[in-house]
């Protein structure tokens, strides 16, 4: 889906349509199976299993203290799956657009910028992760519960400190408060196909809501 | 000891080959930035995954130093820093001058310092086979030196040198060059420094003055151009 506006819009109107109500995960769920590259958009599987473990868990738990547990975990399958492709979709830049095309260049282009840097964030960390894990695999240590909290909070003090150069770059060039740009937006047949049979999920989870 | 390989390595599109053999010596793997050096030497420390056959004969203890010295750091302190590698920060952190710092976060290092932690931790831990890339960086002509000598006091073990350092070079036993996505192996020195496409400008312009050094460094150079003199 190459217009980011709709694929924002999409993925809200997905997961709202999951989170309403069983049948709407049921419909997001068949969305995903026909209109998106389905295992090509999912995460690692080592972390989609660690994923799907804690929402069984949590799903178990809800279930036998007598809530809704299994419409629990269908509806947060769904809605990870959903946040899988649109993050999968991602291109670098389109947070920032969208968010001035729809918030203007003051408070759209603040807003965007941070979302970016919070992407790119995200981006980072995952770099960090898997230089740590190939540091320990160099040093020969072992992987346990000890060493998980000094390695996060390594990770942790790396972002803060990528973040405190970033409010200095940012200083530097001058940047007080919004900023110049001219969002471009690609839009493909599809992209407005998948949108509306995206509303089509919503109805189904309104309508069997009530 | 030997290591032998014939491996391609595939890594966010791009693809590199490897066929050689490393016995016991320091083996001097150059080529330009992004050639590939990076992804043949992580593949050889097995960090990430190849296709084909890469067989460590005899060796006990494999250690690779990273480019970049802060992907090491897997504590808050320089002492724990030090011991995380397994060993006693009494005896790494003087020799490097950063005894008086063990409670500092690595981190606050500068890349220089963290580069001679770095390099100091691997070269006390002595492993039979050590996957240097680009060890000189960051490194003054001191430190650089330093490292050298380092290097060339490693008898009897393998040491693969990943680098396009072009002015302070150890002795070494073998030149190769990642060049088009492959590991071109040279052979031994001094036959194969002329061959070598990965030569620094003071070897080459002495070769294309005559001289025919016996080693890569400075100083077999000179020696090289002052028999010619003679």
């Amino acid at each position: 889906m190459q217009d980011a506006r709709l694929r924002i819009l999409t993925t809200i109107v997905l997961s709202a349509g999951a989170f309403i109500s069983l049948y709407g995960a049921l419909a997001t769920l068949v969305w995903w199976l026909l209109l998106t590259p389905r295992w090509q958009a999912l995460p690692h599987p080592r972390i989609l299993l660690w994923v799907m473990v804690m929402i069984a868990i949590t799903s178990l738990v809800s279930e036998l203290s007598g809530g809704e547990g299994f419409s629990y975990m269908v509806r947060m399958i769904a809605i990870l799956l959903i946040a899988a492709w649109a993050y999968s979709q991602r291109q670098d830049g389109e947070l920032l657009d969208v968010s001035v095309w729809l918030m203007g260049k003051r408070i759209g282009f603040d807003i965007g910028l941070t979302a970016e840097m919070g992407m790119q964030s995200l981006g980072l960390i995952k770099q960090d992760i898997q230089q740590v894990r190939q540091a320990m695999a160099v040093k020969g240590m072992k992987f346990s519960v000890f060493s998980i909290l000094p390695l996060a909070a390594n990770i942790v003090m790396n972002q803060l400190r990528r973040t405190e150069e970033m409010a200095k770059m940012l200083t530097v060039r001058g940047y007080i408060r919004g900023g110049e740009i001219e969002p471009h937006f690609h839009t493909a047949r599809i992209d407005y196909l998948l949108a509306l049979s995206s509303l089509l999920v919503l109805t189904t989870a309104i309508l069997s809501y009530y | 000891m030997r290591m032998e390989m014939d491996i391609i390595v595939a890594r966010g599109g791009f693809q590199v080959a490897c066929q050689a053999s490393f016995g016991p010596g320091v083996h001097m793997i150059s080529g330009q930035v992004g050639s590939g050096k990076t992804t043949l030497a992580l593949a050889m420390a097995s960090l990430i995954p190849y296709q084909g056959r890469l067989d460590k004969e005899g060796m006990g203890d494999v250690l690779m130093s990273f480019q970049f010295p802060e992907h090491h750091i897997t504590a808050s302190r320089l002492d724990d820093e030090v011991r995380s590698w397994g060993l006693d920060p009494e005896q790494v952190l003087p020799g490097i001058g950063l005894d008086d710092r063990r409670g500092s976060d690595p981190l606050h290092l500068s890349r220089g310092g963290l580069k001679r932690l770095n390099l100091a931790c691997v070269l006390a831990r002595d492993p039979d086979l050590l996957i240097l890339d680009e060890p000189f960086s960051s490194l003054d002509c001191v430190a650089k030196s330093q490292l050298c000598r380092a290097i060339e006091d490693r008898k009897g073990k393998i040491t693969l040198l990943f680098s396009h350092e072009r002015s302070v070079l150890p002795r070494v036993d073998t030149l190769s060059h990642v060049e088009y996505g492959r590991l071109i192996h040279h052979g031994t020195v001094p036959g194969s420094i002329a061959a070598w496409q990965g030569a620094p400008p003071y070897i080459r312009q002495a070769l294309q003055s005559g001289a025919r050094p016996e080693n890569i460094t400075h100083k077999d150079v000179r020696e090289a151009i002052c028999r010619m003199r003679d």
